[in-house]
């Protein structure tokens, strides 16, 4: 494969393939002979990868298809595929313009770290990685890219990896991610021996002519999900996603909005057709909206900055599923690329924040920071109005339409359960908002925000430019939805939604503002009662997922099966191993005791000795 | 040529050990040259092989009353083995650069050469059981003198487990003479008619490979060996040793009696599947670094028996592929293991921790290589793993798929030894110490790493090797 990537005539799909792993040995090499360069190294190659995706964007005519031989052993070939079109684009221009903020924001966020080198060439590999996915048509290629968000992810989480805990969330994600992921590898080869291909488009193809075995789809369409689960944070396996918060917040910003949890929303959607011929959707839509009720209900009650959002971001993924799921890829796909948009923005500014706060994550020792760093706040609040779906930011147009599509398509489940999580964004983002910008600076000692001063335009930029897309973008959104869809979608109409969901969100800002602005001890009175005390203990846990997952592979798998197994190994298999020692020895003194000199004892070995080989002998010939 | 590179090594060892006594330096020199001299005429082996079946390099030593000699045959099989085993030499010699008493060590080594590649290159089946046995002469005594706390007894264990299963294969052998009058067994294949007691004689040669491999439950000798070998010595062990067992599975069972493998495949594959798990969760509960990594090592195996257990074109090549995957992945693991004991003097993970501040490069290699030990893509660990699952799922339908669950238990144990040692803050004990590695250590772990990646992106020099090798049993 690597001697034909000098084949590949387009310019554009040339550097998306090379330029991060080319980029990100550089940024550590250079980096490593003066600091400074890792950045700029980075940068360049982040605004090489985003010029290459919207060259990619402009030239578009037809979807570039190109084959490149890669392994063939006996007779099995797995050529390495390229295929790009609108919705691969798409994916794209997130991955690499998001990314390439996010380098930008890191500039003066990652700015005191001495370990630069690593962190920039880790987040190039990393966005190399979410490229390699959404360009590739086989599964194996979307795997492979699939697979290397997961080691950055791993290396970019547990980055300060000197710290007990982030060494700790750097393995649950890579573990947590590896459960769903062995289960596309074994789709891979289901598909490959039974279904005859691992090319998504044809599977889609196949698909909609019916050739394929329903069952074979369910299955490999349920593994893959698993995959999809294990990566875009759904439930069970999402405490990854909360514990991820442990890397730097740029990161956080990439992982949540640029690539990997997105990754899973694509390889659904990518294999929409397929899905769609199957029930797997009516499993996806469920195990989605189920997601967006625990996310966004745990929310609401969490205290860190970051895990507040990292909480929404699995809702909002989940309400992106349900989109898919409940047969609307037009919504699905809208919800992603605006929830990139707007969850980038609001990783970067709460990085901001965080940044100006020395690094003070607890929302409730924050407050005020509304008078120093205002800019931060506006950029903040436009990224928050957008998630809560107030129009006209883009988050309403998406969000409506998914539930929208929900009610319509009937499981009531489904569409209750999604538009509780819809309506309950307004409420954790506007705490979120309310608590660290207005109020007065708790905690005094703690936060000294005069040293850092304001923001910086390093950090203002970005956030300012994705503060502008995420309203701008709303002008477009039935764009976007024919871009990628190819085809006019018809726009799912629930009469009373739009007013209900209006009206609820009005409400629920309405007593989230009351409560946290002027009610406090109100607030901490109902909070204080027995009974709200182990709801907020079960939302603030994450509905205990995280650990009962942690008992099962503890108590069951480790100390169980691995321990019984170890048992087994050392007082069985060994056991008998060493036991020919001891045997031997035994052997030999039963039999030393024949040599005693005595006539009579070699006698009656003797007869016994004839007596076996005469009974031998006449077993042998008789058949006695 | 093909005498000297054979014998040679055996005699002139003695000679090397004599002359530079007094300058133990210099042995190393030696020992690196002549290795380099073996890998370039591997190679050059390679360029001259034929595009399907053997090369006749020679015969010697014949004794025509009984129609015997050494004959000395190669395929593509033979000379894949023969170019890892020269690389591996090689990169031994610059992993042990600072071993203690080198004339003798780099003597052993070069004695164990001659062999090794005999076992390789000959295709009677007597002198290949010789070879085979010679092999473990220099083994026991750099395995003995060079280990740990308990060498003597890993040593003992060694020798004898794998010595008394050879005598199983042996007898396997000379019923195979008795029944066809043959010791040439290129020249047996495809004539399993001419067996009289087919299942007898595979069942006796599966035991002899299957100890050597090792499978479940023959594999208890392998962790205690490869834990108190020097770590060096624990590549060649992993690296070629098993390899031998491998390679004698492939030769012996699916080459020479392919319809007779055919019928014990079911059992093959389930030897090799309880092999990938059972060690995979041996190695998880593993505190002790060095033996996680033998662990390891046995689940690897096990994929390569349940790849060759398909009897098929490809899934041999899958096999050949993981073989060489496995050496090169799991030798870095042993020697940063063996490594990191002989600096900070424990072998336990949990007392380790935080290494990763102190040995950035060493760190960075082991979690390279842990990577393709679970199967990372852009490793080799992930080629052999996806072409084995594939291979697998085609021979015997769907429920193979659940070999892919030993990508999650490697996933477990090496992360796991990740997150114990080398990541986490810094432990008193590593506080303390000072990590320092030579650098031919750094030159051959570099190396390592570079070769995983490589293959691992670009794997198919490796499957025309094996494509060269296995044609014979044909697509279906």
């Amino acid at each position: 494969m690597i001697y034909e990537i000098g084949s590949i005539g387009n310019i554009g799909v040339k550097t998306l393939l090379i330029a991060p792993y080319l980029g990100s040995v550089l940024a550590y090499i250079l980096g490593k002979a003066k600091r400074e360069l890792a950045f700029w190294v980075a940068e360049i190659v982040g605004a090489l990868l985003f010029l290459a995706s919207i060259y990619l964007f402009i030239s578009f005519e037809k979807p570039i298809d190109i084959t490149l031989n890669w392994i063939n052993y006996g007779d099995i070939h797995l050529p390495f595929r390229i295929y790009i079109d609108h919705l691969s684009i798409v994916m794209l221009l997130i991955a690499t313009g998001l990314g390439f903020a996010d380098i930008h924001f890191a500039h003066d966020y990652m700015g005191d770290d001495p370990d630069q080198p690593r962190y920039y060439a880790k987040v190039l590999f990393f966005i190399g990685g979410m490229i390699l996915l959404v360009i590739t048509k086989d599964l194996i290629g979307a795997f492979i890219g699939w697979e290397f968000m997961g080691l950055a992810s791993y290396a970019l989480i547990s980055f300060w990896y000197y710290k007990h805990s982030a060494a700790s969330a750097g393995m649950q994600a890579f573990l947590y991610t590896r459960l769903g992921d062995i289960f596309i590898l074994a789709a891979i080869a289901l598909l490959y021996f039974y279904a005859g291909t691992i090319d998504l488009i044809k599977l889609n193809e196949m698909a909609n002519s019916g050739e394929l075995n329903k069952t074979l789809a369910l299955v490999t369409a349920l593994f893959i999900f698993m995959g999809a689960i294990g990566k875009s944070g759904q439930f069970p396996l999402y405490p990854w996603l909360m514990n991820a918060m442990e890397g730097p917040t740029t990161v956080s910003a990439l992982i949540h909005g640029a690539t990997m949890v997105n990754s899973g929303i694509y390889i659904v959607a990518r294999l929409f057709d397929f899905y769609h011929y199957t029930d797997a959707l009516f499993i996806v839509a469920n195990v989605a909206a189920l997601s967006a009720f625990i996310g966004s209900t745990s929310a609401l009650v969490q205290k860190e900055i970051k895990k507040i959002l990292a909480y929404s971001t699995m809702s909002h993924l989940s309400i992106a599923f349900v989109g898919l799921g409940v047969g609307s890829l037009a919504a699905g796909m809208l919800h992603l690329v605006n929830h990139a948009i707007f969850k980038a923005l609001l990783f970067l500014s709460a990085g901001a924040v965080i940044y100006l706060a020395h690094h003070v994550k607890d929302a409730w020792k924050l407050g005020g920071l509304w008078k120093t760093a205002p800019f931060v706040a506006i950029f903040m609040a436009m990224g928050s109005l957008s998630l809560a779906g107030v129009p006209p930011f883009s988050g309403f147009f998406s969000k409506e339409m998914v539930v929208a599509s929900a009610w319509e398509w009937g499981n009531g489940f489904t569409a209750i359960f999604v538009t509780i999580a819809a309506l309950l964004s307004i409420a954790y983002i506007t705490r979120l908002w309310v608590l660290i910008f207005l109020g007065e600076p708790r905690h005094e000692s703690e936060h000294d925000h005069a040293i850092h001063g304001a923001s910086t335009f390093w950090m203002r930029l970005p956030l300012g430019i994705l503060a502008f897309v995420t309203l701008a973008i709303s002008l477009f959104q039935s764009d976007i939805v024919h871009y990628i869809v190819g085809k006019e979608v018809e726009e799912p109409h629930v009469a009373w939604l739009t007013a209900f969901m209006l009206s609820g969100m009005a409400i629920l800002f309405a007593i989230v503002v009351w409560l946290y602005v002027k009610k406090l001890d109100l607030l901490q009175k109902i909070a204080s009662h027995q009974f709200m005390k182990t709801i907020h203990n079960i939302l603030f846990n994450g509905y205990y997922m995280e650990a009962m997952i942690t008992w099962i592979s503890k108590n069951i798998i480790v100390n169980s099966i691995a321990r019984g197994f170890r048992w087994f190994d050392t007082f069985v298999i060994d056991w008998l191993v060493n036991a020919t020692v001891p045997m031997t020895r035994a052997f030999y003194r039963f039999f030393k005791k024949g040599h005693s000199g005595e006539i009579g004892g070699y006698i009656g070995q003797m007869v016994i000795g004839i007596a076996i080989i005469v009974i031998a002998i006449l077993t042998i010939v008789k058949g006695l | 040529m093909e005498l000297l590179v054979i014998f040679g090594p055996i005699f002139f060892s003695f000679f090397v050990y004599f002359i530079f006594r007094n300058s133990p330096e210099t042995t190393k020199y030696v020992a690196l040259g002549w290795f380099v001299v073996l890998f370039f005429l591997s190679l050059n082996w390679y360029h001259q092989l034929p595009p399907e079946g053997y090369m006749v390099l020679g015969k010697y030593l014949s004794v025509p009353q009984f129609g015997f000699e050494l004959t000395i045959k190669m395929d593509a099989l033979s000379v894949a083995m023969l170019i890892l085993t020269s690389a591996l030499l090689v990169l031994v010699v610059l992993t042990s650069w600072e071993e203690k008493e080198q004339h003798i060590y780099m003597s052993l080594l070069i004695m164990f050469s001659g062999p090794i590649f005999g076992v390789f290159m000959t295709t009677n089946i007597l002198w290949f059981f010789i070879f085979w046995e010679l092999t473990l002469v220099p083994m026991l005594f750099l395995v003995g003198y060079w280990g740990a706390e308990e060498r003597i007894y890993a040593a003992i264990k060694f020798f004898l487990y794998t010595h008394v299963f050879a005598m199983f294969m042996f007898v396997a052998f000379f019923m195979i003479f008795r029944q066809t009058g043959v010791w040439d067994f290129s020249d047996l294949a495809g004539k399993e008619n001419l067996f009289k007691t087919p299942f007898l004689i595979w069942w006796l040669m599966f035991l002899g490979f299957a100890a050597k491999l090792p499978v479940f439950p023959f594999h208890t000798w392998l962790p205690d060996a490869h834990v108190q070998a020097p770590s060096s010595i624990s590549v060649l062990l992993a690296g070629v040793l098993l390899k031998m067992g491998a390679y004698g599975l492939i030769r012996f069972t699916v080459e020479l009696m392919p319809e007779t493998t055919k019928h014990f495949a079911m059992v093959m594959l389930i030897i090799g599947i309880i092999t990938t798990l059972f060690a995979g969760f041996l190695a998880i509960y593993e505190r002790h670094i060095k033996k996680m990594v033998a662990y390891s090592s046995i689940s690897h195996m096990g994929m390569v028996v349940v790849a060759i257990s398909t009897v098929t074109y490809d899934g041999l090549s899958a096999s050949l592929y993981e073989m060489i995957g496995h050496a090169l992945v799991i030798s870095p693991l042993f020697l940063i293991a063996g490594w990191l004991h002989h600096k900070t003097h424990t072998w336990y993970m949990d007392e380790m921790g935080g290494i990763m501040k102190k040995a950035p490069f060493v760190s960075a290699i082991f979690i390279l290589a842990g990577m393709a030990a679970l199967g990372l893509p852009g490793t080799m660990g992930f080629i052999g793993e996806l072409t084995i699952t594939i291979s697998a799922v085609k021979a015997y339908g769907w429920w193979v798929a659940i070999v892919a669950v030993a990508g999650l238990i490697s996933a477990g144990y090496i992360i796991w030894a990740v997150r114990r040692a080398i990541h986490g803050p810094m432990s008193p004990l590593v506080e303390r110490t000072t990590f320092t590695m030579s650098f031919p250590e750094k030159l051959a772990l570099a190396i390592y790493a570079i070769l995983i990646v490589y293959f691992g992106v670009n794997p198919q020099p490796i499957f025309n090797l094996a494509n060269q090798a296995f044609a014979f049993l044909g697509g279906n």
